[in-house]
């Protein structure tokens, strides 16, 4: 349950929802919230804090964070001028040489360089910073024979938006980490010194008739801090300059972290992408596991019947002449293996796809599932005359299917009932029984296989099931009609 | 003769002891997997009561994947006197070549839907447990297409593909006489024909006569 919990907050909206819709589900609607799992999750932030004897913006100019921080600037300075008047060069080279046909390799090679410098950033911005940023989409080389050679890697470097991206960044990077670096050791400097006054005042030499730093001077006219009052009023300037650079330099490193995010991640296109493949991989492992699954269907129910069947007649076969009774017994036999191997079949075949679902939708279909449950299911289905595609449809009817045989096996209740709804562009499937309860969605289970087929089509399924019941089960698709 | 039959449905366990026994054998023992299987002919086999032949089913629990193939090289590899007939809902020319590996002496890997025909699959059983052969027709198909022979298969008229055939199921000569409504001597000719167009040497014994044909529909 725990795995879903993400999942759990779009569904407040459909509570209301569900209130009107149905009154009879008040009850089980009303514990939905307050079921003790639920109840805990939010109290764990407030432990996790450890208790402190100074504010946090006091201890902020000396915590780890603000050094490393600080550190990431600092290092940044070098870093930046290195890597900005190398990749200029390279660059500037690369394109005035583009005449000839050594520009090519120059630019690659400077491309590549910046795609290096960028792995050097987004280390230093996870370990300095703490950012979370993913690696971009590693080049592809497509040569030809299927052998990369230099020139396909040269091409794709250079088409690569990625390379471009980096080298952008070495270049806008430049003049921001130029002005926080002298920002930052300015205001940091100064906070430090003037806060630390009182404590080295007395180096200037006061013989010479200057006792501390002078705050105005000319040919007439002198101002020095030297007197008490002076000195606390400068430290005390310190002190706040000194609480204050925290947050400058996190303000300036924050650019920083927009810059490595935005230049240096995975392109947003290259994220989607990521997350389709796998999408992809389990609509194929589903699709397999389903074509096992028939094939086992097969081999054990129909197959095996059938090839009873072909014994029992091939013996009758035998024995017409000699002993027609046991003849006539065995073809007796071998009609009920017939009408068994039937009933197989078609309960398969209704497992595949069954063909009311095709021809009048959700309602006809759920009611033949219904009626296979083994428990007394009321089924309502409130979509009017709509209709979501196919491939949506089978998949709550498969969903409801799945649900309803577990109500059969398991769950040991007297009564279920099936909700179809639709929520704007999104299609709603609830089951709720009265059995035990306890359901969950873990690794291996059905409730999993169930969750992940939704997964695939950017569905999800939550299941709200307390040991001692009752269990709900929503399911919740897109609709695309 | 006395049978053990593993088969995990309880269905066509029942039938095959039931058609065995109609036809005057013993059915000594009837189980469900293949760890049990193995188990039972080690203790007939403490008890000196060998059986003459088993029966298994390829698919059957816990994996339902080759569990009886496995079983069957096994009991093979440990009881060469006893016969192995196993039975599947498909048959692959990849099993059977397993089945077949070392020897072809009292083996046997046919189609379920074989039992159809009650005579013909005693018949098989008897035969394998008497140390002869039994292989599927759809078997031997695979085997001759698969076969990287094909040049010196062309060379053979249908009528010796058709005898090759059925010498490779482990059929007598006077059995594909039966079969092809020819007389015997007819067959020994063709035989003789097919060894020598193939380049093997004739050999007496049936059962060395297929080993040497699947050995050379093999290599």
């Amino acid at each position: 349950m725990a795995t879903r919990y993400e999942h759990y907050e779009p569904y407040e909206p459909y509570e209301s929802y569900g209130d009107g819709h149905d009154a009879e589900h008040e009850g089980p609607y009303g514990t939905y919230g307050s079921h003790g799992t639920y109840g805990t999750y939010g109290d764990h932030g407030g432990h996790g804090v450890r208790r402190r004897r100074l504010p946090a913006a006091l201890c902020e100019p000396v915590s780890g964070r603000h050094w490393r921080e600080l550190a990431y600037v600092l290092l940044g300075f070098p870093l930046s001028v290195t890597l900005f008047v190398f990749t200029v060069t390279m660059l500037s080279v690369g394109a005035g040489l583009l005449v000839t046909f050594l520009g090519i390799p120059v630019l690659a090679a400077g491309l590549a360089a910046c795609r290096g410098f960028g792995a050097l950033e987004r280390a230093r911005a996870r370990g300095l910073l703490g950012l979370q940023v993913r690696d971009p989409e590693p080049l592809r080389v497509r040569g030809r024979d299927g052998r990369a050679g230099l020139l396909a890697w040269m091409g794709a470097v250079l088409k690569s938006g990625t390379s471009w991206r980096h080298a952008l960044f070495v270049l806008v990077r430049f003049p921001w980490a130029v002005f926080s670096f002298c920002v930052t050791v300015t205001v940091w400097a100064f906070g430090w010194t003037m806060l630390t006054y009182p404590l080295w005042f007395w180096l200037f030499p006061m013989y010479g008739g200057q006792g501390g730093l002078q705050l105005y001077g000319d040919a007439h006219h002198q101002v020095y801090l030297d007197n008490p009052f002076e000195i606390t009023v400068t430290a005390s300037v310190g002190l706040l300059v000194t609480l204050a650079t925290p947050w400058i330099v996190r303000a300036l490193t924050t650019v920083d972290r927009l810059l490595v995010h935005g230049l240096l991640g995975p392109s947003r296109l290259a994220s989607r992408v990521v997350e389709l493949e796998s999408d992809r991989g389990v609509v194929v492992d589903t699709a397999a596991a389903d074509l096992r699954r028939i094939e086992r269907d097969l081999h054990d129910g129909a197959q095996a019947r059938l090839v009873a069947l072909a014994m029992d007649l091939g013996l009758a076969k035998e024995k017409l002449r000699e002993d027609p009774q046991a003849a006539a017994r065995m073809v007796g036999e071998a009609h009920g293996e017939v009408k068994t191997a039937l009933q197989e079949l078609r309960d398969l075949a209704r497992g595949i796809h069954p063909a009311v679902l095709t021809d009048r939708g959700l309602d006809a279909a759920l009611s033949a599932v219904a009626s296979r449950c083994t428990v007394p299911v009321r089924v309502e289905v409130d979509l009017g005359a709509a209709r979501p595609v196919a491939a949506i449809e089978g998949i709550a009817y498969f969903t409801v299917s799945e649900l309803l045989q577990n109500v059969s096996k398991h769950s040991g209740a007297r009564a279920a009932s099936v909700e179809v709804w639709r929520v704007d562009e999104r299609l709603m499937v609830q089951v709720v029984d009265d059995g035990v309860g306890g359901a969950e969605v873990s690794g291996g289970s059905g409730l999993a296989g169930l969750a992940e087929r939704l997964d695939a089509v950017d569905g999800v399924l939550v299941v709200d099931s307390p040991v001692g019941g009752p269990t709900r089960a929503v399911a919740e698709l897109p609709w695309r009609a | 003769m006395r049978v053990v039959i593993a088969e995990d449905s309880v269905l066509l366990r029942e039938g095959l002891t039931r058609l065995l026994t109609d036809r005057g054998h013993e059915v000594v023992a009837g189980v469900g997997d293949a760890e049990a299987l193995l188990k039972t002919i080690t203790e007939l086999h403490d008890e000196g009561a060998l059986p003459d032949v088993v029966v298994a089913d390829v698919r059957m629990p816990p994996t339902h994947t080759d569990e009886g193939v496995r079983a069957a090289v096994e009991l093979r590899k440990e009881h060469p006197g006893l016969g192995v007939l196993v039975l599947s809902q498909y048959v692959e020319e990849r099993y059977a070549t397993e089945l077949l590996a070392g020897s072809s002496r009292g083996v046997g890997y046919l189609l379920k839907d074989r039992v159809a025909e009650v005579r013909e699959f005693v018949d098989a059983v008897v035969r394998v447990a008497s140390g002869g052969t039994a292989l599927d027709p759809e078997v031997v198909a695979q085997l001759l297409g698969r076969s990287r022979q094909q040049d010196v298969l062309a060379g053979l008229t249908p009528r010796e593909r058709e005898v090759l055939g059925l010498m490779a199921e482990g059929r007598t000569n006077s059995a594909v006489a039966r079969q092809l409504v020819v007389s015997d001597g007819a067959v020994e000719k063709h035989v003789s024909n097919i060894f020598l167009k193939l380049g093997l040497s004739p050999s007496d014994g049936d059962h060395r006569r297929v080993l040497a044909v699947l050995t050379y529909l093999n290599s």
